[in-house]
């Protein structure tokens, strides 16, 4: 994955700086394959120097007014813009309660001057395997909005994900929106462990919801292999509420279940053991 | 000198200033007009014959000047060992051997370029695992070993991968075994390390047609550069001036020969422009040099009273592609073996093993943090083993001043400092014998340790040191110096030593922050921390000089015997008749009667240091005096291990230092508590990783993870002890290098202490730990992972 | 190619850039502030921060061209003319430089931070400072440079306290 780069210096790009989403989808008509989507630019601009990317255009959507907004839209959830970045985001309050996983989440990505810049859409999209939002939004069951030259679609996270540094997206089209449903009632954590190093060694996100009759919980690993993985065998011990018996077996069966790899941070074996520490850590934290 | 002097005061460096404001300016930060920029390009295989190399598309390039390769520089160069090449000369020994050298108009087309450079490779067998690299059926890195220029006192085998061996025999080890009640025996492991200067190496050179270089550099040691560079260009010595502005970071890693010969060639080659070469970050850690990794071995024998009567120890250096600096490490490793203590019996073989990895160099610590790694280790297990308490076995052993001798045979001179009395402080600054302050978690353990050590320059017998003090016509001085400055401040402390010599408040006196080798007092180099032993005393002498000549003009001025005058208080006296005075001022640059009459002139004083105690070390037995003075010193740590996530928090830290003279107690404090931070980086937290072709994995600062503010602990505290060296200046002991050796020691004697885990591979990083505690003690994991949630559980129920 | 105009430390420059040009090489080499360093060069050391606008960037991670229309601040520009501001007489007296490749770019963040809080606690100085390394290990003068300034309370102990003759 990203190793370092022995550059310093970009490819040569044309630079675009539209103002509203139609330039954007005519600037990705025309350019297509060349073109690459700037939101804060951390994860494009390291890609370029490693030319593991080499645009030659970049497009940078932060000016564009229809993207750079937070919407509460009811009955269907908050709806974050493409050109918001991290900290706009965190400070301006509208991850509540009900979101609690994204916003603990993004607080601790990076550092203030990163989280000034990088987008969350940016987060998601760049999808290398530590990145800590793919996790919380798959917890929350967050959808993307996709438009492109043949109109919009929206799909799930979970779906838009498909690899390392791999998304569901065709070469014209863009991310909008990242769509956070509405929930009442869920509740929701997130959890990392960093030791010795800047990115997750292995992260976790849950949201348990009682909205309705059904039950749902949701665990979702980060960091510890190519792709957030969920626990579906952890989840089911979780539904029906939380009891120190619960936590303990849903945080023993994660460990179990949960693919690992082994990467330059850590090994397998180490991260199953990580896998038992942050989800004890996270399911105490919401008895 | 009566009155207060400016010996023993916390003065901030002079320099600070202009790297508060922005203003202090870096090799990176050279620009000469015209300037082209160069960019390496590296191979992309272990090991492997270079076939061919096609520069067309990199030479069509827009911008591209020149390309030079291996073929325009077919030689070696190299200080200890010789045995570098300036780029690929027929074969390429790493994965990020330099192979070409673009040139061009900008670092953009530059780097452009070398993207398109095209390299054939016919693969040869490699070797990655330095004791493998041993084996009678490994690849031989170095075919030609016996053809390197090898400085005498190191011991290649050519045939074979290893570039020195070096021995110490002292006593009898096997009898010492027999005599033992205890035997401690294992095997230690220490991954390779990145300085980790912040400014990556970069030259700026330029070759002129008069047959002069000129070089910009962010280096250690100018006059070694400058010997380097010239023996490989052919030139005389005066012909290359190696220039050194701020220096953004060494611990080491800038000592030796960097970029510089080759950024000078590539100068010449495009017809005498300047050139200049950055490295990115990456290629720092992938095509330069870096700490050297180690596999120790370690048998020792103690008897039942806690005395150490036999150690045997063989450390192999996994040196890499080439180990120029590395055999010295290796050297200073195995002489160092027994630390602080006195030991009957000693066997040492210390190994540099070459293999098809970075290549490796001196790093801060020099070998000896390494050997203090197993030691203090090995001496804190023997404690537990015998049921004795840590400090009581260390002062069974510790080395006497006036009486013992070291592994070297060396005798330990009175004066060289007090080793009890820098235990006892270290024992009363931790509270040994207090009680142990309760974790904060039941899963996590709270645990006190400490180590001891001793580190002396390691510099060859004849490496010497100069100074000049220059008087101006207001009567300030000029300190010419040759040792550099990048953060140690020794250029301050000896402008302090330099202002009481004449009684003259320390701002009279200036050290330029830059080093020129045309205009710099020549030292060897600026390692080892010897500068402010080496250069103070060199200094001390060149005031002695220009006090002789204004003492001699004011014998004559003042017709007195030169005897019955003195300097002080910033003006000549005579003794016991104080109002006969005569101000500096009106010496320093000659006397002027009334009448205009002048006599003398300018004062230029000049002194030097070389030490006449130092010897060869003998090549069977290792025995002589390898270094100019000791520094003994300990840490002590109180940290909190997290048995659940094996994470260690170093809550306090704790250094000791008999220091002979605190010549300025700030600079002091800064070496103390950044040695800590950098000693307790690399324990916890530092390693290069390789893949299996000997790639590094994570050349970068967010898997290659140095301390940050939040990581360090809350509470330091330094003492120091002051036992005078009577050959030091005032007294005075270098500090550098030795702030950080006993760092991951201490930690790891914590560790074992308390919960009885062995740690023995360096860095000792969560998953190191935890691995250890998982294997060593399931129960205690398998019981923090059990209150791990209980009391999280009773936290929320009293909310 | 296009022409951009930045205000640098309260001076208008107009420059012609190219598009790929980061705001680093454009400070570094159009405009010849030095201060501003690097040493990873991919947003990992903090030793290109600069002030744009209204927060803290890392440079190395900014095209020039973004910069266009705004305003940037240095370390050149924290201090009235010919005159040290109060965080770096601090940094000066309590040696929080050692080879001072990264001191410009502590010097700005914590200058930043003090504006912004006066009296900043040790989790605020950690958070701010988070994106930033020092290699030589100054952390600890600099808190206490930054807590001379701020006057805080919870001040970690000056070196007079904590270094002492045996
Ligand atoms: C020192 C350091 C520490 C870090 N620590 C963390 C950490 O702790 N946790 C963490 O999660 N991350 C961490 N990161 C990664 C960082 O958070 C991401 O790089 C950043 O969030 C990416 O967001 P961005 O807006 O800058 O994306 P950009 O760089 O702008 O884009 C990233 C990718 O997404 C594409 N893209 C951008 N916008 C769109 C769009 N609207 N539609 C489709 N594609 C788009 C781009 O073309 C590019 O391929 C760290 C990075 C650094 C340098
Ligand atoms: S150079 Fe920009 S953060 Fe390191
Ligand atoms: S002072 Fe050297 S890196 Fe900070």
């Amino acid at each position: 994955m990203s190793f370092g780069s022995p550059y310093v210096t970009l490819p040569d790009f044309t630079y675009h700086r539209p103002k509203s989403l139609d330039e954007v989808l005519a600037l990705l008509k025309e350019h297509g394959d060349e073109a690459k989507l700037m939101g804060g630019g951390v994860g494009l601009i390291a890609f370029m120097k490693e030319r593991l990317m080499s645009p030659t255009h970049v497009i940078d959507v932060k000016e564009v007014a229809e993207l750079g907004q937070v919407r509460q839209v009811p009955g269907e959830g908050l709806r974050i813009g493409a050109a918001v970045s991290i900290a706009e985001l965190l400070e301006g309050g509208d991850l509540k309660t009900e979101q609690a996983v994204l916003r603990e989440a993004l607080a601790r990505v990076a550092d203030p001057m990163i989280r000034r810049r990088a987008t969350l859409v940016g987060n998601l999209c760049e999808a290398i395997p530590w990145v800590d939002s793919p996790p919380a939004l798959m917890a929350l069951d967050a959808s993307v909005e996709v438009a492109g030259p043949e109109g919009r679609r929206s799909l799930l996270v979970s779906d838009f994900i498909r690899g390392p540094v791999d998304i569901d997206l065709g070469p014209n089209e863009m991310v909008t929106e990242v769509v956070v449903p509405e929930s009442k009632g869920r509740r929701s954590a997130f959890e990392k462990f960093t030791g010795g190093s800047e990115f997750s060694l292995a992260s976790v996100a849950v949201s348990v919801s009682n909205g309705g009759k059904k039950r749902a919980a949701k665990l979702v690993y980060g960091a510890v292999n190519s792709t957030p993985v969920r626990c579906p065998e952890a989840e089911r011990l979780i539904e029906d509420g939380l009891s120190p018996t619960k936590v303990r077996r849903a945080a023993e069966t994660a460990s179990e279940k949960v693919e690992c790899l082994d990467d330059v941070l850590a090994t397998a074996s180490y991260r199953k053991h990580l896998i038992k520490v942050i989800t004890t850590q996270v399911l105490w934290r919401m008895m | 000198m009566t009155g207060e002097g400016s010996v023993g005061k916390p003065i901030p460096p002079e320099d600070t200033v202009r790297k508060v404001t922005g203003t202090a300016l870096y090799t990176y930060d050279w620009d000469l007009p015209g300037t082209l920029h160069a960019k390496l390009v590296t191979s992309t295989v272990p090991h492997a014959r270079v076939v061919s190399i096609n520069l067309d598309r990199a030479k069509a390039v827009p911008g591209v000047v020149a390309v030079l390769t291996g073929k325009d520089m077919p030689f070696r160069v190299g200080m200890y060992a010789g045995d570098r090449d300036l780029l690929a000369v027929e074969k390429v020994r790493w994965a990020g051997h330099p192979v070409a050298l673009v040139v061009a108009e900008g670092p953009e087309a530059a780097e452009r370029a070398s993207e398109l450079v095209d390299v054939e490779y016919e693969s040869l067998p490699a070797v990655f695992d330095p004791v493998r690299a041993m084996g009678a059926d490994a690849p031989i890195i170095h075919e030609r070993m016996e053809e390197y220029k090898h400085a005498s006192v190191f011991y290649p085998v050519p045939g074979t991968n290893m570039a020195n061996r070096f021995r110490l025999v002292h006593g009898d080890v096997e009898k010492g075994f027999e005599q033992s009640d205890e035997i401690i025996e294992d095997e230690f492991r220490i991954s390779h390390v990145s300085h980790g200067y912040l400014e990556t190496q970069n030259v700026v050179a330029q070759a002129f047609r008069d047959g002069t270089f000129e070089i910009w550099t962010s280096a250690q040691s100018p006059f070694i550069v400058r010997q380097i560079v010239s023996e490989a260009l052919k030139v005389p010595y005066n012909r290359v001036t190696i220039r050194v502005p701020f220096v953004g970071g060494g611990f080491g890693g800038k000592a030796g020969l960097q970029w510089e010969a080759l950024v000078a060639l590539a100068s010449k080659a495009v017809g005498y422009r300047p050139v200049k070469l950055v490295l990115s970050r990456k290629e720092n850690f992938a095509s330069s040099a870096s700490r050297e990794g180690v596999v120790a071995n370690v048998k020792a024998g103690f008897t039942r009273d806690g005395k150490c009567v036999a150690y045997k120890v063989r450390f192999v250096l996994d040196a890499g592609a080439y180990a120029d600096y590395t055999v010295n490490v290796s050297r200073a490793m195995g002489y160092s073996a027994e630390g602080v203590y006195e030991v009957p019996n000693v066997h040492c073989e210390s190994l540099a093993v070459y293999t098809n990895k970075i290549p490796t160099t001196a790093m801060r610590g020099f070998g000896y943090a390494e050997s203090n790694w197993v030691l203090e280790q090995v001496f804190e297990r023997a404690a537990k083993k015998l049921g004795m308490d840590s400090a009581k076995i260390r002062r069974v052993n510790l080395l006497r001043p006036g009486e013992s001798h070291t592994a070297t045979g060396e005798k330990v001179r009175e004066d060289v400092g007090d080793p009890r009395k820098v235990l006892q402080t270290v024992l009363e600054a931790i509270d040994w014998e207090g009680k142990a302050e309760p974790a904060s978690q039941p899963w996590k353990v709270r645990a006190r340790g400490f180590a001891l050590c001793v580190k002396g320059p390691s510099q060859p017998p004849n490496a010497s040191s100069s100074a000049i003090v220059k008087f101006n016509e207001d009567s300030t001085i000029d300190l010419v110096l040759g040792t550099g400055n990048f953060g140690q401040g020794t250029t301050t402390a000896i402008s302090q030593i330099v202002a009481d010599q004449f009684g003259v408040p320390v701002e009279r006196v200036r050290v330029d922050p830059t080093r020129d080798t045309g205009k710099s007092a020549y030292t060897w180099q600026t390692v080892g921390s010897r500068g402010l032993f080496t250069d103070g005393v060199a200094a001390m002498r060149a005031c002695d000089d220009a006090k002789d000549q204004i003492l001699d003009l004011a014998s004559q001025v003042m017709r007195l015997p030169k005897s019955e005058l003195e300097v002080a208080d910033d003006a000549v006296k005579a003794k016991g008749r104080p109002w006969l005075t005569i101000p500096l001022r009106d010496l320093v640059f000659g006397y002027v009667y009334p009448n205009g009459n002048t006599v003398g002139g300018p004062v230029i004083g000049r002194g030097h240091f070389t030490s006449s105690l130092n010897t060869f070390l003998d090549p069977q037995t290792g025995q002589g005096v390898p270094t100019i003075f000791h520094t003994f010193g300990g840490t002590a740590v109180d940290i909190e291990l997290d048995l659940v996530t094996g994470a260690i928090e170093v809550l306090k830290a704790v250094q000791v230092f008999d220091v002979g003279k605190a010549i300025n107690p700030l600079l002091l404090k800064m070496q103390l508590d950044g040695g800590f931070i950098m000693g307790m980086s690399i324990a916890l937290f530092e390693k290069i990783k390789f893949d299996e072709q000997g790639w590094v994995t994570n050349p970068n600062f967010t898997s290659y993870y140095i301390a940050r503010m939040k990581d360090v602990p809350k509470d330091f505290e330094a003492r120091y002890v002051e036992t005078p060296q009577f050959d030091g200046p005032m007294g005075a002991r270098g500090i550098g290098e030795m702030s950080m050796i006993s760092v991951a020691s201490a930690i790891s004697n914590a560790v074992f202490r308390t919960v009885g885990v062995k740690l023995n591979n360096l860095p000792m990083n969560p998953e190191e730990v935890w691995r250890a505690i998982s294997e060593q003690k399931p129960e205690l994991l398998a019981k923090a992972m059990e209150s791990f949630g209980r009391i999280e559980a009773a936290v929320k129920a009293r909310q | 190619m296009r022409e951009i105009t930045v205000r640098v430390n309260g001076r208008l420059s107009r420059r012609t850039i190219k598009d790929n040009e980061l705001l680093l090489d454009f400070l570094r080499d159009r405009l010849e502030v030095r201060s501003v360093k690097a040493a990873c060069w991919r947003g990992e050391c903090g030793l290109c921060t600069v002030k744009l606008d209204s927060h803290l960037v890392k440079s190395c991670l900014v095209l020039a061209v973004e910069a266009d229309g705004k305003e940037v601040k240095t370390v050149e520009g924290i201090s009235p003319e010919g005159e040290l501001s109060p965080i770096q007489k601090a940094f000066v007296s309590h040696g929080a430089a050692q080879c001072g490749f990264c001191t410009p770019a502590w010097v700005l963040a914590t200058h930043e931070l003090l504006q912004e809080k006066p009296h900043p606690t040790q989790a605020d100085l950690v958070e701010a400072t988070s994106g930033l390394v020092c290699r030589c290990g100054t952390y600890n003068q600099i808190r206490e440079a930054v807590a001379e300034v701020s006057g805080t309370t919870a001040r970690p102990r000056h070196m007079k306290e904590s270094l002492a003759r045996a």
